[in-house]
């Protein structure tokens, strides 16, 4: 039954990256990338929000802390040893991952809450230290000259979409073998009753520092190639705010159960926002963002896939 | 049956209208571009906007461009760099917009420019700062009076050492804009051998000043030089009035973001005097061109509908200016190719509402018309006595200048 669902996810990763992949070859107009790279890039944000906030319900608002390390990471590396785009993607994710490590030590212990609080500082202090940092262009921003592009790509954005949807396979598929382990029945229990998982032995520090660091590391891996998105950085766009309400609004929206809730809540919003940003385009496409998420709170609070199986639970060896 | 009646007869109506003027009509000229209308940038984005919507009317009042209909395609940024991209490759690729004006501020705008740089487009800079210098597009033209990089501070620096100013204390908020007002600030000082006696950056959101200014006042500076953004401008005016700056210093402002707009300057009222700060645009009578007082007979109607700046000096003449010089290009080649316009923008002088505008080489200003003037004689409460002249005597730069410099600063602030 495993394996046959395994198959099935597998193949549609492949059909998914060979369409990306023709798309780029294909389509000649540049808009669709643009637009596209960032609804992928909210996809791979999602669901590596996910696996903290969803599957342990540790509510991470620091999804713009990780977003921002991720971006600096590539814009000091770059300008420091001109390193290829996948260098910059590998770096931003080890940072990430140090970056979980460290936080996750210092903050898990303390629940709900508390930890929210604790990330939400986490951004303030790391936007303020890339402020000062000088090297990296601190507040004033720093523009980046990109690197010539490589086949079998013709234009450079092209190529960031089909990178990007690499990242996405990437978090999802880390995302669904989370899910189908033992460190996603650790999360799961731990969510539901943190002292009784304890007590019957599920080792719950570990398991959230273990979620913590995979989550960071893919966040900042999604953030690192907007540097070359931008050409351009600066702190106020990197540790936008915006990134993590959207993160946690998706994964909200989708479901978090299931790893395929973040993807429909990224899609879903990822694509109405840009769709608004380029016809009503007015403070109404902030609004929408609110009321979608309140509808969902109070019509649907098990989000798409709540909607879709009603009685739908989080089963080992779920769905592909 | 009677819905089909109804459709039929609006359809036959909609035909014969449209047959009648299609022969005479073109499609129109689309002019695309991002506008903050959301978040920080929000309050100048549309009023600069409004600006440039007062020029489409009057150029459609006047039969448009080429014959054809002038109509804005704008799309809002929030304020943020991540946006901007994706906007302004739909502005090309799916909306085909025929020009590009960029949006109000640097970070919205820095994004953009190796992309309008590969596609060899026209892009009319929109009061962003030194966007240009790295990218090095030759098709770039900012409609801000900045003028060459150093010449803000150089000019505030230069009326601080004629009034006997020796030494500098520079305060910059940790914001892109401010900071690199600061950078700017340091270099000229150093060429000047003025030196730095105080140098500190403030985190944005910063409300107390009280602390900052001491630390400021102990340091004895005979100018002051001051990079700040609109919410942090009101606290240190504020924070200097509590505490005092000392007899020593010579001039205080500069580069203070924020005391240009309408609701700012209401909202501070006496505090302002004796404050020279950078502005752009003021009602002071050097400052009048062909054009300037119709435009803001139209702006201050219209403002109050659109809720934006009711005096928009800083930044709406500027949007109008942007369209004025699309308008002289387009009329002198006679054509809408990117490459063509950009040669006549680069070789002439265009008449405009703020005065005569001549390129150099980097698509800034030849010489900068940024003035520094000194708030005179405010009173609290009352955003119409801005709209007098003598409120702010422009004392730089020599060719719009309307008074001399008041000094000390605690003697100006009486």
């Amino acid at each position: 039954m495993k394996h046959r669902h395994s198959i099935v996810f597998w193949a549609g990763v492949a059909i998914f990256l060979a369409a990306v992949l023709s798309m780029t070859q294909i389509v000649r107009n540049e808009y669709p990338f643009f637009a596209g790279y960032v609804i992928l890039q909210f996809i791979a944000l999602a669901v590596a929000w996910s696996i903290l906030g969803g599957y342990a319900g540790y509510v991470n608002f620091g999804t713009n802390a990780f977003f921002g390390v991720g971006v600096y990471t590539a814009v000091a590396l770059f300008k420091a040893t001109g390193a290829p785009l996948v260098v910059q993607i590998a770096a931003a994710a080890a940072v990430g991952l140090a970056l979980g490590f460290g936080v996750g030590l210092l903050t898990l212990r303390m629940r709900g809450i508390f930890f929210s609080i604790a990330t939400i500082a986490l951004a303030i202090i790391i936007e303020t230290c890339v402020m000062n940092w000088r090297f990296v262009g601190g507040a004033a921003g720093i523009q980046i000259q990109r690197p010539p592009v490589m086949a079998p790509f013709d234009s450079y954005v092209k190529m960031l979409f089909f990178v990007q949807a690499v990242l996405v396979v990437i978090a999802v598929s880390t995302a669904r073998y989370i899910q189908n382990s033992r460190i996603g029945r650790g999360l799961q229990a731990l969510r539901d009753d943190e002292l009784a998982a304890e007590c019957t032995g599920v080792p719950t520090l570990k398991l959230k520092l273990v979620a913590c660091m995979i989550s960071g590391a893919l966040i900042s891996a999604a953030g690192a190639p907007a540097a070359m998105y931008l050409q351009y950085a600066d702190p106020s766009s990197a540790f936008n705010l915006s990134y993590s309400v959207s993160a946690l609004a998706m994964a909200l929206i989708g479901g978090t159960a299931h790893w395929i809730g973040p993807v429909l809540g990224a899609i879903l919003l990822g694509s109405t926002q840009q769709l608004l940003a380029v016809t009503i385009s007015s403070e109404v496409n902030v609004l929408v963002l609110g009321i979608m998420l309140v509808l969902f709170v109070v019509g649907a609070p098990k989000g798409i896939i709540g909607l879709l199986r009603p009685r739908y639970r989080l089963r080992a060896g779920g769905k592909p | 049956m009677k819905r089909r009646t109804f459709l039929g007869g609006a359809m036959a109506v909609a035909v014969v209208g449209q047959g009648s003027r299609a022969l005479a009509q073109q499609p129109p000229i689309k002019i695309g571009m991002s506008m903050p209308q959301t978040g920080g940038l929000a309050g100048g984005g549309k009023a600069s906007l409004l600006g440039i919507e007062i020029w489409r009317d009057d150029i459609n009042a006047k039969g448009g461009l080429l014959g054809r209909k002038v109509e804005l395609v704008v799309y809002d940024d929030k304020s943020s760099a991540s946006e901007t991209p994706a906007i302004y490759s739909k502005l090309v690729d799916v909306d085909k917009v025929d020009l590009l004006f960029a949006p109000y501020a640097t970070v919205p705008t820095a994004p953009i420019m190796p992309f309008v740089k590969q596609r060899g487009l026209l892009l009319m800079g929109n009061f962003s700062f030194q966007v240009n210098s790295k990218v090095g597009h030759d098709m770039w033209f900012n409609n801000a009076p900045w003028g060459p990089a150093d010449s803000w501070a150089a000019s505030f620096i230069d009326l601080a050492q004629k009034a006997g100013g020796k030494n500098m204390a520079l305060l910059a908020a940790d914001q892109e804009f401010a900071q690199n007002l600061a950078l700017t600030a340091r270099d000229v000082a150093k060429k000047r051998n003025v030196p730095v006696v105080f140098d500190q950056s403030y985190p944005p959101n910063t409300v107390e000043f009280a602390s900052i200014i001491r630390g400021l006042k102990a340091a004895k500076p005979d100018i002051v030089y001051v990079a700040s953004y609109p919410p942090d401008s009101a606290g240190i005016l504020r924070a200097v009035n509590e505490i005092g700056i000392g007899d020593d210093v010579k001039v205080f402002g500069g580069g203070m973001v924020g005391l240009q707009f309408a609701a700012v300057m209401g909202n501070l009222g006496s505090l302002l005097n004796g404050v020279v700060n950078y502005n752009t645009w003021l009602p002071e009578p050097s400052m009048y061109h062909a054009g300037t007082k119709e435009f803001f007979e139209v702006y201050t109607k219209r403002a109050v509908e659109a809720k934006v700046d009711p005096l928009g000096y800083y930044l709406a003449p500027y949007g109008y200016a942007m369209g004025q010089m699309i308008d002289a290009a387009v009329n002198a080649t006679k054509s809408l190719d990117q490459k063509g316009l950009a040669k006549y923008l680069r070789e002439n002088e265009h008449k405009t509402i703020v005065g005569p505008i001549a390129f150099s080489a980097d698509g800034e200003w030849k010489e900068s018309a940024t003035v520094q003037a000194q708030f005179r004689g405010v009173v609290d409460k009352d955003i119409e006595q801005f709209r007098k002249p003598g409120k702010q005597v422009i004392l730089y730069p020599d060719k719009l200048k309307t008074g001399t410099l008041v000094s000390p600063f605690e003697a100006a602030r009486k």
